[in-house]
């Protein structure tokens, strides 16, 4: 008779525990990370899932990373689907002025930390010195909402009264993926004369020993501004912001997380130095130029 | 005195002694000479390494000066990154981005830069060095302390900023004889 009894007074015990757990565990609230997709999604995923594990340890929050197209993110945004967004600065700039996203940290990559510079180059020794020879060329430009590959450039061009519609010889963006890397190359292998090239990209790739700066003649270069932002959305818990904002911050090279099993440096897979707290006036260049180029927050027809 | 051999062997010994001691203080100042030969020996060796230092800074660093005299510092920023890799403990490549950051309009990054530079070598804060850029530094944390200072004031909160303005009142105590 005993042992039946503490037989039944285990299972008992065995079974609360188990409904605790589950309890707990389904308590965790569930929040989405948009992230703009930069190259690939698969490259997307790969790179920010540390990230997004290591937010979910830090917050307490089951973060989910969903990877999303930069021409299709406002209005992935507008459906309420996201609450934190990983964009780059030109769609930060769009979603605060169009939904009033919030500013969370800014990402440091690079010479300019926080922010980075679009730059015009040539090759060495074909003859392009200066911004003025770029007429009746071919251009190419990287995509059309990349801050430092696009919008800086036409910008430049503009200062410089070279109309890229009417003045250049004709100019394209490189199809598919890695298309700041394509015209960089573009140019060291002659398919384009000129290109629309990011500090950053040519800084990375000088580093991992693909290109040598001594290839390139840098015929103008815009003022540095701001790069990769989190922004969160404008009825998200200021708690909750307030705790992602921390954890980015507060985030350091020897941070790790696990992901399928295998334990990972956040910094290093994120390819990023670190998260900055910048101010909503830090973006403003963006917005200047924006209205310059016409484009999207303040596209006229 | 002298009554017997064991006085005479006290006293010989005892002269024997006095007169060593003699000896060893009149050839005392050699090693001291010496010394003074080594150290004088050395401050010309320093002085000569200082001096290779400064030629070869010159010479490694030309092609990014050259750059920026052309304009181009987005072209030398690039050059100077290869450099900075090159020679990690070397501090002037720190310093000349610092100036070209500056120059570009990135202050805080040009602060964080010139830290790198002065931690690794504080030549760079010596009036009389030939690589000084005292006078440069000071106008830094002059525009930083009013700028930064005004950034910080506004956005107490803000670690970012907190964290720059640490980084100008560094280069003040420095500036100040403070040391690492």
């Amino acid at each position: 008779m005993k042992p039946a009894f503490f037989t039944r007074l285990a299972f008992v015990i065995l079974t609360l525990f188990l409904l605790a757990g589950c309890k707990a565990e389904g308590k965790r609230p569930v929040v989405k990370i948009g992230y703009m997709i930069c190259n690939s999604e698969q490259e997307t995923l790969r790179r920010f899932a540390p990230l997004t594990r290591y937010l979910s340890d830090a917050c307490g929050v089951d973060f989910v990373l969903v990877p999303v197209d930069t021409h299709d993110f406002e209005k992935r945004f507008k459906s309420g689907d996201l609450t934190f967004t990983h964009t780059n600065s030109l769609l930060y700039v769009v979603l605060r002025e169009n939904h009033g996203l919030q500013l969370v940290a800014s990402e440091k990559r690079g010479k300019f930390g926080a922010r980075s510079a679009g730059a015009i180059i040539a090759r060495k020794g074909s003859g392009i010195e200066k911004l003025a020879d770029i007429r009746g060329k071919r251009m190419a430009f990287g995509p059309m909402l990349a801050p430092t590959g696009y919008l800086a450039e036409y910008d430049l061009m503009l200062a410089a009264g070279i109309n890229p519609e009417r003045d250049l010889g004709y100019y394209s963006i490189p199809p598919g993926s890695y298309k700041h890397e394509k015209l960089i190359y573009g140019v060291l292998y002659g398919k384009f004369d000129v290109a629309a090239a990011p500090v950053l990209d040519l800084e990375t790739m000088a580093r991992e020993g693909k290109i040598s700066p001594d290839d390139f003649v840098i015929l103008a270069q815009s003022q540095p501004i701001p790069y990769c932002t989190f922004g969160a959305a404008k009825g998200a818990d200021p708690a909750l912001v307030k705790k992602v904002r921390d954890a980015l911050l507060a985030l350091k090279p020897t941070d790790t997380a696990e992901v399928e099993g295998e334990r990972l440096k956040v910094m290093k897979e994120a390819w990023i130095d670190g998260y900055e707290e910048l101010l909503d006036s830090d973006y403003n260049p963006i917005r200047e130029m924006a209205k310059r180029v016409n484009m999207p927050p303040y596209q006229k027809y | 005195m002298f009554r017997d051999t064991f006085d005479k062997a006290v006293w010989f010994l005892l002269a024997l002694t006095m007169a060593a001691i003699l000896l060893l203080v009149a050839r005392g100042g050699e090693p001291g000479d010496g010394k003074r030969g080594a150290g004088l020996g050395k401050a010309v060796e320093r002085e000569m390494a200082y001096r290779a230092r400064v030629e070869l800074v010159g010479k490694l660093y030309r092609p990014v000066e050259e750059l920026r005299q052309s304009g181009n510092n987005a072209a030398a920023l690039l050059k100077l990154d290869e450099l900075i890799r090159s020679y990690p403990g070397e501090a002037h490549g720190h310093i000349l981005q610092g100036e070209i950051l500056r120059e570009m309009g990135a202050f805080d990054e040009a602060v964080a830069s010139y830290v790198e530079g002065v931690k690794l070598n504080g030549d760079y804060l010596d009036a009389k060095s030939p690589l000084s850029r005292r006078k440069e530094i000071q106008q830094l944390v002059d525009e930083g302390l009013k700028s930064v200072g005004a950034r910080a004031a506004a956005s107490p909160g803000n670690r970012s900023v907190a964290a720059s303005l640490q980084k100008v009142n560094y280069l003040k105590s420095r500036l100040a004889g403070g040391c690492e």
